[in-house]
């Protein structure tokens, strides 16, 4: 429940390139002490010869290694109950993103507004009528949703800095619709989304 | 039974054991590859054409898959939990009507690498300030997947190109923070011409010792200019036994790539209460 009281608001502005400056100047002037002390001794150092040096830089490009399921199934037995999937894995590993702070958020969509029927204009369930679990995600933070074939609806957000996040519990619910008159094949396709835009 | 198995053969005969073995429910192998996910950015100059590359590299052992490149407009609610994707030129700000890809569509085989060609031509004619699309790789369905009654998924992934041209202006409010149960959300607006990366920090400090309690980070969001220039940038709150219930004078601190950072601090009545059965933590 959310108790925000708001009483009072005050913009402040934090002078950071300030503060940077400061620590470059400070540093500036040492160096400068440094030189004139042992501007009366002064001693031969070797540099390294720097034509004979290869400098090696790996860029490394923001990636991920991503697992999810090819599909779940519904064992619809009683249209008038909701149906549970099994758990469904989805695992996202060798994670590299430009900054500790930044995140790799999961969501899905679905393609149409209603399952595809075995016989056309057979009644059907709509996307809406699939739910998920906030299951228990390793290093993400999951959220409970209904499926949209609007906008991809958030799943998970991996943690900040996470190598992987992953779930082993991820249950998709089909709801109950009696309304169903047709067996067979209803089938529905939904995208799993892998999101890093950033500006 | 000898003529049978001699024109089945021995891969035949392995194929029907697998068949007896696999019941047709069983669930498919999942799909697993690598992508790159670096956002394209751009500082760019009126005319200019620069060029970037998108890999997707499909993992040893997965069938042979397609997959569909496009450029399309992008925006995410307020809230940050919905992402909306939409045709090219949606959005004033969208770099996606002169962004080119190639190749469009292809058939990557297992451990093979799929690289798309980037290329951005900013015009010649264009106003100061940021624009942005979304880079959108998505694998094709397989039409003969689909059994019983189910869900059949494809995997999606999108990466941002963002453009800015100068003058761009960096600008920023603070319009309100507040707390829910086990999360501190700032909501911020865009007053520049460009998109924002913003991250920061929510500081809590006891109103009764004066002393600072708990500080938590924001991780990076991006806010846009369209179609609102509002959005929440959210936290979550450290434990109760770290951050009781109490009255906290409650300061914020994001970065937004500008100059100066900005802030805000207001006093907060904080309540904490067990998670809800939705939240996994």
């Amino acid at each position: 429940m959310s108790l925000g009281l708001l009483t009072r608001s005050k913009e402040i502005r934090m002078h950071r390139p300030f503060a940077r400056i400061s620590a470059l100047a400070s540093f500036s002037i040492f160096l400068v002490a440094a030189s004139a002390g042992v501007a009366g001794a002064q001693t031969t150092v070797t540099l390294p010869d720097t034509s004979q040096t290869t400098l090696l830089t790996a860029t490394v490009s923001e990636q991920a290694r991503i697992v999810v399921p090819a599909s779940v199934s519904f064992n619809v037995s009683n249209i008038a109950n909701s149906t549970a999937a099994s758990a469904a894995t989805v695992t996202i590993d060798r994670i590299v993103l430009a900054s500790a702070t930044k995140q790799l958020r999961i969501s899905v969509q679905a393609a149409a507004g209603s399952f595809t029927p075995p016989a056309v204009g057979a009644t059907t369930w709509s996307a809406s009528d699939v739910t998920w679990n906030a299951a228990g995600w390793t290093r993400a933070t999951g959220v409970s949703g209904v499926m949209s074939a609007v906008s991809f609806t958030q799943v998970a957000t991996c943690d900040p800095g996470a190598a992987d996040c992953s779930t082993t519990d991820l249950i998709f619910t089909l709801g109950a619709k009696p309304t169903v008159n047709r067996s067979g094949s209803h089938t529905l396709v939904v995208t799993w989304k892998f999101e890093s835009i950033g500006s | 039974m000898i003529s049978a198995f001699s024109s089945l053969g021995i891969g035949g005969w392995l194929a029907l054991a697998a068949m007896i073995v696999t019941p047709a429910s069983q669930t498919p192998r999942p799909m697993s590859f690598s992508a790159t996910l670096t956002s394209i950015k751009i500082n760019a100059r009126p005319g200019q054409v620069v060029t970037r590359q998108f890999q997707l590299t499909l993992d040893p052992g997965q069938p042979r898959t397609h997959f569909k490149a496009k450029v399309e407009d992008w925006w995410r609610s307020q809230d940050g939990l919905q992402s909306h994707y939409a045709a090219p030129g949606t959005l004033q700000r969208s770099c996606a009507p002169w962004t080119s890809l190639n190749p469009v569509e292809s058939a990557v085989g297992p451990g093979e690498t799929l690289s798309i060609r980037v290329s951005v031509n900013v015009p010649r004619e264009l106003a100061p300030g940021g624009y942005w699309c979304a880079l959108t790789v998505d694998q094709v369905p397989d039409p003969l997947a689909a059994q019983g009654v189910g869900v059949q998924f494809v995997a999606s992934v999108s990466t941002g190109v963002f453009v800015y041209v100068d003058p761009v202006e960096r600008q920023a409010t603070i319009l309100g923070l507040r707390t829910d149960s086990d999360r501190a959300i700032v909501t911020v607006r865009n007053r520049g011409n460009a998109p924002l990366g913003i991250e920061g920090r929510v500081e809590f400090v006891s109103i009764a010792s004066g002393k600072s309690v708990a500080t938590i980070q924001i991780p990076r969001g991006t806010l846009l200019t369209e179609p609102s220039v509002d959005g929440d940038f959210a936290a979550a709150l450290p434990a109760a036994p770290a951050l009781p219930s109490g009255k906290y004078l409650v300061r914020a601190i994001l970065d937004i790539g500008a100059a100066q950072d900005i802030g805000a601090e207001q006093e907060l009545i904080v309540t904490r209460t067990p998670p809800p059965n939705g939240s996994s933590r």
